[in-house]
């Protein structure tokens, strides 16, 4: 994995990553237009007497981006269909140490912490610097996918409190999950992240059998957190299985546009590394939103 | 068909098993993990429904298994059986195949095909069980017996062959194919000889000994289904004569005709006339046509039988008997027999089926001899010219003539000669020591009766001058040497010239049996050398002196062979032929044998059951193809397992 996440990280690096945010500093960024609400020592005047355009100027901060990666471990992610190229937690995990080692090399602080998941996987502390990519790689490397939301209804709670304990004003919230069988209002929670000055994106990853129910004929399904099984005809569920999906994704959608966070939806069969470049171009739009200098 | 193989046809019922099973199979879904199980929803009660018949490749391979495997305990039901040799360690195999070509083959009895068509088969399946280095050779049973194909290893050509041979309406004569049969494998080096016998059996002579009893080479009747009697009728001949056509019909044993018709058609096929038939074996019809003036082509006999070939003949238009014209002294010789001259009455001692016409004198027109078979001279005093010149006519046309030297003809008046049979005169002087035939010199025919003519107290015989000697082809001699019967050709025809009188009073010659031997082989020779109009299938005819013979039959050209009497031919088929004799033109008719109407089976010997010769294998065993169909339906139907197996997700 460690591997996998530096060649990842490594594509990404040639990308449009750029980590440090825009605002005071001391080093220039850039103009942009004016919007009611900026700050007037910012003004550029020498641009309002040539141009009669208000212009503000922009300046690298200085101050670091605390980045949190919240992964699902839940059963559910150790899911992988035949021809998928590896379980979901599989996937999400080494997403996430490329997102570690892109924030580090960057000079972010990046945590760590699970959804479910082994009692013994504990959550990283937020740190930067080489050990802990060492740290985190470690932790995704060690965790056991476990936790059934049927059994244990407070776990997203718990997680989400120690991120929101753990992060501050200005930090970035990553969530790598299938929102599959959380429990009720999840995403409510989640999308608290998304307040008090955090970005929050959360990345929903599936196995592509989950996105496409490649199933013909009459089969049987079994969950594998709770114990619902159902036997259905796949042609005639298709569907509305998608339908259904579309909505748990809607819902997610929904709840976290309504605080800033973005939400996006990749595969197991994605590449990976357009799965993060993804994600950081998406964090660089919500930063730009939400937390405009 | 056992008991076992019925219980296995009724296996194929259950055929519809692999259907009820379709019918009822209820998808067993295999359970398999999925996290949004909560998502998906349970289909409605379709998904537990009997299920339709989704797969139809598999249930038809799977119908097919089961039928293939009712099949196969069925086997020996649909064994193919056919003719194959049996061979001894392997070794190479001299066979000689007998195929039976005559008419009684082609009755087709217990099927569609005929006897010869299942005789022809037979034949081909067991040059298909020859080997590489086995002797084969065809011979054919019609009469007479022929060799389609000497002893060959060449199996490409006996094949060619047996397919060349084709259906006649000959009479049969197996016991001379046999024997054909027999010295065509006497040659070869194979030690394993067999004769393979393609026939009904059907050769007219049921109560004869049982065939193949007396061959050396071991016989295999192969075909025994082909030997049963079947009722037959032929038309033997329809002649006309007027407004009148007469027609004779014969019928085998077992074989009526009553009911039936005779209908006389032209030769578009529409009836002139018709006439129906008595009960009996042998019928005479009389048909009478509305004038004298249509043209009837054929007579036919309405009905079928067991050969339709011989149901219709042609219509020739009728001439008197063929006759054998005597010249003899009446005066002088009614006066010792109290009757007819001794060779008039000798000629009907023979019952020759000719009349015998007593002449004064042989005429000086050949016209005159029309419709003669022969001419016997009996001393005649020489010829005059004009005689000469009909006598090289009768000749050149094909006449035969015995001519009795005598005094008479030594003594012959002033312009008389003998010619053209003898160039130069004939003496009569005395015999000497020579009194009768040498034995030992008779040739042909007289060979078995000349002991009958040893001496013939004559005191006296014709001497033939020695420049005539190198023409003749003595037959019989004097115990000194001089011929005492010779033969020479004149034109196309011959003349038979015996070196003494028929008169007693010149010697015992025409009282000994012998000298009937000797006429009847002269009338024999008449016969063969005379137009005849009418004549069996398979009989030669011969046309000697002829150089050029053009046959057209019933079925086409007709191949002429030269042998020792000349040109001649052998009609296979019932029906006109058209012949052109060096620019002249003729038809003859060729009828039907009739004992090849008796279609009653000769015994064959015992022994002549094939064992060790031959077998009806089932060497097209179907239940190899079966049991191979079978794996690869099974094979298919795991494919289709495979491939239509839900991919695993």
């Amino acid at each position: 994995m460690r591997l996998r996440a530096r060649e990842v990280a490594e594509g990404v690096f040639a990308g449009a990553h750029r980590s440090a945010r825009r605002g005071t500093g001391v080093e220039f960024g850039g103009f942009r237009p004016y919007v009611p609400g900026d700050d007037l020592r910012w003004l550029d005047r020498r641009s309002l007497l040539r141009h009669d355009r208000l212009v503000v100027r922009q300046f690298e901060t200085e101050t670091d981006r605390a980045i949190s990666l919240l992964v699902d471990a839940t059963a559910s992610m150790a899911f992988r269909s035949a021809g998928a190229r590896g379980a979901k937690l599989a996937f999400v995990s080494v997403v996430a140490a490329a997102l570690a080692r892109v924030a580090l090399a960057s000079g972010d602080p990046v945590g760590l912490s699970f959804i479910g998941g082994d009692r013994h996987n504990g959550p990283v502390a937020r740190a930067g610097g080489r050990e802990q990519f060492e740290r985190i790689v470690g932790a995704l490397e060690a965790v056991w996918p476990g936790g059934d939301a049927d059994v244990d209804r407070d776990m997203v709670k718990r997680a989400v409190q120690w991120v929101s304990r753990a992060t501050r004003r200005g930090a970035i919230v990553i969530m790598l999950s299938d929102l599959i069988d959380l429990p009720p209002h999840s995403q409510d929670r989640v999308a608290e992240l998304a307040s008090s000055g955090r970005a929050c994106a959360v990345v929903q990853a599936l196995d592509p059998a989950e996105a496409e129910f490649p199933y013909r004929g009459t089969v049987r399904l079994r969950a594998l957190e709770g114990k619902a099984v159902v036997e259905t005809d796949g042609d005639v569920t298709r569907s509305r299985y998608l339908a259904a999906l579309s909505a748990l994704t809607g819902v997610w959608q929904n709840a976290l546009m309504a605080r800033g966070g973005r939400l996006l939806r990749v595969t197991t069969a994605d590449d990976p590394v357009r799965v993060v470049r993804g994600i950081v171009e998406a964090l660089a739009h919500s930063s730009m939103l939400a937390k405009r200098p | 068909m056992t008991f076992l193989t019925t219980l296995a046809l009724l296996a194929t019922v259950l055929v519809i098993a692999p259907y009820i099973a379709h019918r009822l199979r209820r998808r067993t879904a295999q359970e398999q993990p999925f996290p949004p199980t909560r998502l998906v929803q349970p289909a409605p009660p379709t998904a537990r429904r009997r299920s339709r018949l989704e797969d139809r490749a598999l249930f038809a391979t799977r119908a097919a298994a089961v039928s293939l495997l009712a099949l196969l305990g069925a086997t020996p039901l649909v064994r193919c059986s056919r003719l194959a040799l049996q061979r001894s360690g392997g070794a190479s195999v001299a066979m000689a195949i007998v195929l039976d070509d005559s008419m009684s083959m082609r009755a087709r009895t217990g099927g569609a095909s005929s006897r010869f068509e299942r005789a022809r088969k037979g034949a081909r399946e067991l040059l298909a069980s020859a080997q590489e280095g086995d002797a084969v050779a065809v011979v054919l049973a019609g009469e007479p017996p022929r060799v389609a194909l000497a002893a060959t290893t060449d199996l490409a050509v006996a094949r060619n062959t047996v397919e060349t041979i084709a259906e006649s309406d000959r009479a049969t004569d197996l016991d001379g194919a046999l024997v054909l049969a027999g010295d065509l494998l006497s040659s070869l080096p194979q030690t394993d000889r067999r004769i393979v016998m393609l026939s009904d059996l059907a050769d007219g002579r049921p109560d004869a000994p049982p065939l193949g009893d007396t061959s050396g080479t071991p016989v295999w009747n192969a075909l025994p289904e082909l030997a049963a009697p079947a009722p037959d009728c032929a038309v033997m001949r329809a002649d006309r004569g007027g407004a009148r056509v007469r027609v004779k019909i014969a019928c085998g044993p077992g074989a009526t005709a009553a009911g039936r018709t005779v209908v006389i058609e032209d030769a578009r096929g529409n009836a002139l006339g018709s006439g129906s038939t008595q009960a009996g074996s042998i019928a005479d019809v009389a048909v009478l046509l509305p004038s004298e003036h249509v043209v009837a082509t054929r007579a036919r006999l309405s009905g079928s039988d067991a050969v339709a070939s011989d149901d219709v003949t042609p219509v020739v238009t009728e001439v008197g008997r063929a006759a054998i014209a005597v010249v003899a002294d009446t005066e002088e010789e009614s006066v010792v027999t109290g009757g007819a001259p001794i060779a008039e009455q000798a000629l009907w001692a023979l019952k020759l089926d000719v009349d015998i016409h007593p002449i004064p004198a042989f005429p000086d027109r050949a016209e005159d001899l029309a419709g003669t078979l022969g001419v016997l001279l009996d001393d005649p005093p020489g010829f005059t010219p004009e005689q000469r010149r009909a006598l090289a006519a009768y000749c050149g046309g094909g006449g035969v003539v015995l001519i009795a030297l005598g005094p008479h003809a030594a003594a012959a008046p002033l312009g008389a000669s003998l010619e053209p049979i003898l160039g130069r005169p004939v003496a009569w002087s005395e015999a000497g020591r020579a009194t009768g035939a040498d034995p030992a010199s008779a040739m042909g025919e007289l060979a078995e009766s000349a002991g009958g003519l040893l001496d013939l107290g004559a005191s006296h015989r014709a001497v033939i001058a020695p420049d005539d000697l190198g023409a003749l082809e003595p037959f019989l001699r004097w115990t000194d040497g001089a011929p005492m019967v010779a033969r020479r050709r004149v034109g196309r025809g011959v003349a038979w010239i015996v070196t003494l009188p028929v008169s007693i009073d010149a010697s015992d010659m025409a009282l000994r049996p012998g000298f009937l031997a000797l006429l009847g082989a002269w009338a024999r020779d008449a016969g063969q050398g005379a137009v005849a109009l009418r004549g069996e299938v398979g009989a030669s005819w011969t046309f000697a002196g002829a150089r050029n013979v053009d046959v057209q039959g019933p079925s086409g050209p007709v191949s002429t062979t030269r042998g020792e009497e000349g040109l001649r031919f052998v009609p296979p088929l019932i029906g006109s032929y058209h012949i052109v004799v060096d620019g002249q033109v003729e038809t003859r008719v060729a009828s039907p044998v009739v004992r090849e109407l008796d279609l009653r089976p000769r015994r064959a010997a015992s022994k002549t059951v094939g064992a060790g010769i031959g077998e009806r294998r089932a060497s097209v065993d179907m239940s190899g193809y079966v049991a191979f169909g079978l794996l690869a339906l099974m094979a298919f139907e795991m494919a289709l397992r495979l491939s239509s197996r839900p991919k695993e997700v």
